[in-house]
């Protein structure tokens, strides 16, 4: 049986065998699993991660789970799916362990406040790095990721409408930092 | 003209409808201003989907892999220490049953051994819960290891109850394999309840 989701097949050739290989604890099957999720795990880490160090743990973490768990993957959705959320709860979990930093977050937003209206562009990354942490979580989970806000709700540990309002208020300083905003 | 928020621009991309919707896509149809701001914010999804992948500055399988072997060690030790102490403690008991019957001390080797007995029924039930293949947060996490920990310490006092006189051994060893089952029964809960909480 060849697996019929894109995003598999385009990562890992021949995954059925490579997956019954590592729920057998095969080392090089499970390595054949890191190297096929590697950058898309870091990526994701990253993106919701202040530090590229804890992006690196996070996609430590989320392989170590990955190795410990294959033999409870249910083959239901695809495993990118699957991974992707053992990713994204490892990310998140860190955020959570480092809330101090959105205080310093908000800080430093706080401070920078006049600089921003005098830089009225800025790129794409850095607008998307200077959001607080949580906002940016939440951009990337769902209009990167694809994730609905019940889903991110569910990880967060919050509400549906706790995700909504920080996209909402994501976009809007998105807008005004990348210099998007029009009078009427 | 009052335009639409951004928190009700937001809400229009999403799939199906809420209260609401139909009043802001009346407004959308007549209005370039809110139009316009929709294009954006779709152009700057599309935007973001299409920044390159970052990438990790060095490679982490060594570590991980690492990690892995150490537990596979640690999980095999565990649970060939577990099953040594099930065997010399049945040992104890049988000799003691034996050779000693004092009145005052009959009840508790069957007492004893109906810990052992269902001590070995929760090892069964946790064995079969697989608690190593499993993904905890950090909270559970730290009960079950603290629980875990907890495990080892009785199991270490068990084996230097074998070494006590007759007398005061058995009380010992039975006020040691009943903490034990209850600590075993706790553990089980955790990943029980873990499991029914996320649906594994």
């Amino acid at each position: 049986m060849t697996r019929t989701l894109a995003m598999d097949s385009y990562l890992l050739a021949d995954a059925d065998s490579v997956i019954a290989r590592a729920r057998q604890g095969d080392e090089a099957a499970l390595e054949a699993l890191y190297r096929a999720f590697e950058v898309p795990v870091y990526n994701l880490a990253r993106r919701i991660c202040r530090t590229t160090e804890d992006a690196e743990d996070v996609l430590q973490e989320t392989f170590f789970e990955v190795c410990r768990s294959i033999g409870r993957y249910r083959e239901e959705g695809s495993l990118w799916g699957w991974i992707r959320t053992i990713a994204a709860s490892k990310a998140l979990m860190r955020l959570r362990r480092n809330k101090y930093r959105d205080t310093d977050e908000l800080h430093d937003e706080l401070m920078g406040h006049r600089k921003e209206e005098t830089h009225l562009r800025m790129d794409l990354e850095a607008a998307l790095e200077r959001l607080p942490q949580v906002s940016r979580a939440v951009v990337w989970l769902h209009d990167v990721e694809g994730y609905t806000h019940d889903e991110i709700a569910g990880m967060m540990g919050k509400t549906s409408s706790f995700s909504k309002s920080q996209l909402a208020r994501a976009h809007a300083r998105l807008r005004r930092w990348l210099g998007e905003e029009v009078t009427a | 003209m009052t335009h639409l928020s951004m928190e009700t621009l937001v809400g229009l991309r999403e799939p199906g409808n809420e209260p609401g919707d139909a009043a802001a896509r009346e407004h959308l149809a007549s209005c370039t201003f809110c139009r316009a701001e929709l294009e954006r914010l779709h152009q700057r999804v599309a935007r973001f989907k299409a920044l390159p992948a970052l990438r990790p500055a060095r490679d982490r399988w060594p570590d991980v892999r690492d990690r892995v072997r150490a537990e596979r060690k640690r999980h095999r030790a565990r649970f060939a220490g577990l099953a040594g102490l099930a065997a010399a403690a049945s040992v104890a008991l049988a000799v003691g049953v034996s050779t000693l019957r004092q009145p005052s001390a009959e009840l508790a080797p069957a007492e004893i051994e109906q810990a052992m007995a269902r001590s070995q029924v929760l090892e069964s039930a946790l064995d079969r819960i697989d608690p190593e293949s499993r993904v905890l947060d950090g909270r559970t996490a730290g009960i079950a290891q603290e629980l875990e920990d907890r495990i080892a310490q009785v199991d270490r006092e068990l084996q230097l109850a074998e070494l006590m006189e007759r007398q005061s051994r058995d009380a010992e060893l039975l006020r040691l394999w009943r903490e034990r089952v209850g600590l075993l029964d706790a553990l089980v809960d955790v990943h029980v309840t873990r499991a029914s909480h996320v649906g594994l």
